[in-house]
């Protein structure tokens, strides 16, 4: 329309300028790597009772895998929601703030293993994983997505709808991870909370849309999660186990179908 | 709200979420509120295209210049840039070697960050300044010395990009992130300053009957979606859970005083506007 009357746009052409189409096939950048969540609330609240064992078995596994440690947040996260939810903050304020524990936690645990290796990284670390790994590191960063004051707000609530498991999630499928761990202090998915109904049925393996339509008032993964499941192109799976029985973290590293498996159906 | 509770294994502090499952719809529902506190509720923002400002080089960004510059004083204003044909050209190099989404979206925020810097060398005598994520917090202090702080418009999803069904491209874009900077600040008003007098029903760029749209609602975009569109969709998506922006306005940047008189509040360009929350 303004052609002619005002400078012209100075392009590079590309086949998204031109609006071609091309055939995108991403690569797996760092497949073999074991993403796992550390449960801010279900393991890390509980203290040394739940974390030593696990570490032993992380510490065990460190020179056959490479394991990367995503830490959950936990009753302090709780907290800092319950009083800025109190102050009418927004979402983005919210999720901004739920940064802060589990980073508190990671480095917790970079403390713990740091003798083997720990180290604790930011989300602008990220590129230095392969420097980690060839170090034989045990790298530990956040659970929290970066997205900070940008998280959307929700359309009930104001909990940020994107936290740790999100951040996992993500983690494993930009690094072309097929299965995400997640380690908890349930053996993974119920018909009903196996905390408040001790008779609840344990549910093995379940396809991401078969548990969408069951409508679930509560879930043992955040509920975002499975949606990303849904569209992902590498992680097709989450493992959920409980990492309070022993020897559960050692079996799940090994490809053993232990607790429940969310996969993409 | 303190206290420590153990008993089940876990040591938790009270709180009205303490113990509770945060995916569990009713604890989640306890949060809700359609109060929400705005942060710096006087600010407006500015967003300067990048395709359709900035690649047309001076000629089309010193008006400009001499518009935002003349706002000090007047308006507490925040500007975001966009990235144009470099970002594309970005995503299509980014595609064709095979990156994943993450990978892609961590890499665009560069040629945004470029056009940042340059508008700022033109700003800068007149009290510009580029803003760091880091120093989200300074910007109280800038416009309360009224500066004209500088913000890169891609949120930080970086490797982090959610999957999209299909998609090749981030869709958590510019103008998505420009609308969450203003919304979780509790601004009002947002200005996209494109190369066109507004929204049109078709593309007026290859339809020369397109018709200009000077007024509309957030609902009447959402309820019939034009094919072309001149802002992202997840914009309109997240507009429709938002509780402070009221008014998103799109005016010309090549014609002279367009800027100004959206300022003003004068319905320069396309308005559109929220009403009434559902």
């Amino acid at each position: 329309m303004n052609a002619g009357k005002h400078a012209e746009r100075l392009v590079i052409e590309s086949a998204l300028e031109s609006g071609a189409a091309f055939d995108y096939k991403p690569n797996a950048m760092m497949p073999h790597v074991k993403v796992m969540k550390i449960g801010g609330q279900s393991i890390m609240d509980r203290g040394r009772t739940a974390v030593f064992p696990i570490l032993e078995q992380l510490i065990k596994a460190k020179d056959k895998h490479q394991l990367l440690l995503c830490c959950g947040g936990g009753t302090r996260a709780r907290h800092i929601y319950a009083v800025a939810s109190d102050i009418e903050l927004p979402t983005g304020v919210l999720a901004a703030l739920g940064g802060y524990v589990p980073r508190q936690n990671a480095r917790m645990l970079q403390m713990l293993l740091a003798e083997h290796g720990g180290v604790f990284m930011l989300h602008d670390d990220f590129e230095k994983l392969p420097l980690y790994f060839s170090m034989k590191c045990i790298p530990i960063m956040t659970g929290m997505p970066p997205f900070g004051y940008w998280e959307k707000p929700g359309e009930n609530g104001r909990i940020p709808a994107n936290r740790t498991d999100a951040g996992v999630f993500l983690t494993a499928e930009v690094l072309g991870v097929k299965r995400a761990l997640f380690i908890k202090d349930e053996d993974g998915l119920y018909e009903d909370d196996p905390k408040k109904n001790p008779k609840a049925k344990h549910i093995p393996r379940i396809g991401v849309n078969e548990l969408i339509a069951r409508d679930l008032g509560d879930l043992v993964v955040e509920r975002v999660v499975l949606t990303y499941l849904r569209a992902a192109r590498f992680c097709h799976e989450l493992q959920i186990i409980n990492g309070m029985k022993p020897g559960m973290v050692t079996r799940a590293l090994e490809g053993e179908d232990v607790g429940t498996i969310i996969y993409r159906d | 709200m303190s206290g420590f509770v153990t008993g089940d294994g876990r040591t938790h502090i009270a709180s009205k979420l303490m113990a509770e499952s945060l995916v569990d719809r009713r604890v989640v529902a306890t949060t809700h509120s359609e109060l929400e506190y705005a942060i710096l509720p006087d600010a407006k923002l500015v967003s300067i295209g990048g395709q359709s400002i900035f690649d047309r080089g001076g000629e089309a960004l010193r008006p400009l210049v001499e518009e935002l510059a003349a706002t000090r004083g007047k308006h507490r204003i925040v500007v975001g840039v966009g990235g144009g044909t470099r970002v594309r050209h970005t995503v299509s190099i980014a595609a064709d070697l095979g990156l994943p989404l993450g990978g892609i979206a961590q890499l665009v925020g560069a040629m945004e960050e470029a056009n940042a810097v340059m508008l700022n060398a033109l700003l800068a005598k007149r009290g510009s300044i580029v803003m760091q994520r880091e120093h989200f917090w300074e910007m109280p202090l800038y416009l309360e010395n009224g500066m004209i702080p500088i913000v890169i418009s891609i949120p930080p999803y970086h490797f982090w990009e959610p999957p999209n069904e299909g998609g090749a491209l981030p869709t958590h874009g510019s103008d998505f992130g420009l609308f969450m900077h203003a919304e979780v600040l509790g601004m009002k008003h947002i200005i996209f300053v494109k190369d066109e007098d507004g929204l049109y029903d078709r593309d007026p760029k290859r339809h020369a009957d397109a018709k200009l749209i000077r007024h509309t609602t957030l609902e009447a975009i959402w309820n019939d979606m034009p094919g072309d569109l001149i802002l992202d969709r997840k914009l309109f998506e997240v507009w429709r859970s938002a509780r402070h922006v009221e008014r998103v306005q799109i005016v010309n940047g090549l014609k002279p005083g367009e800027l100004t008189r959206a300022l003003a509040g004068e319905p320069a360009g396309t308005v559109i506007e929220r009403g009434a929350r559902q």
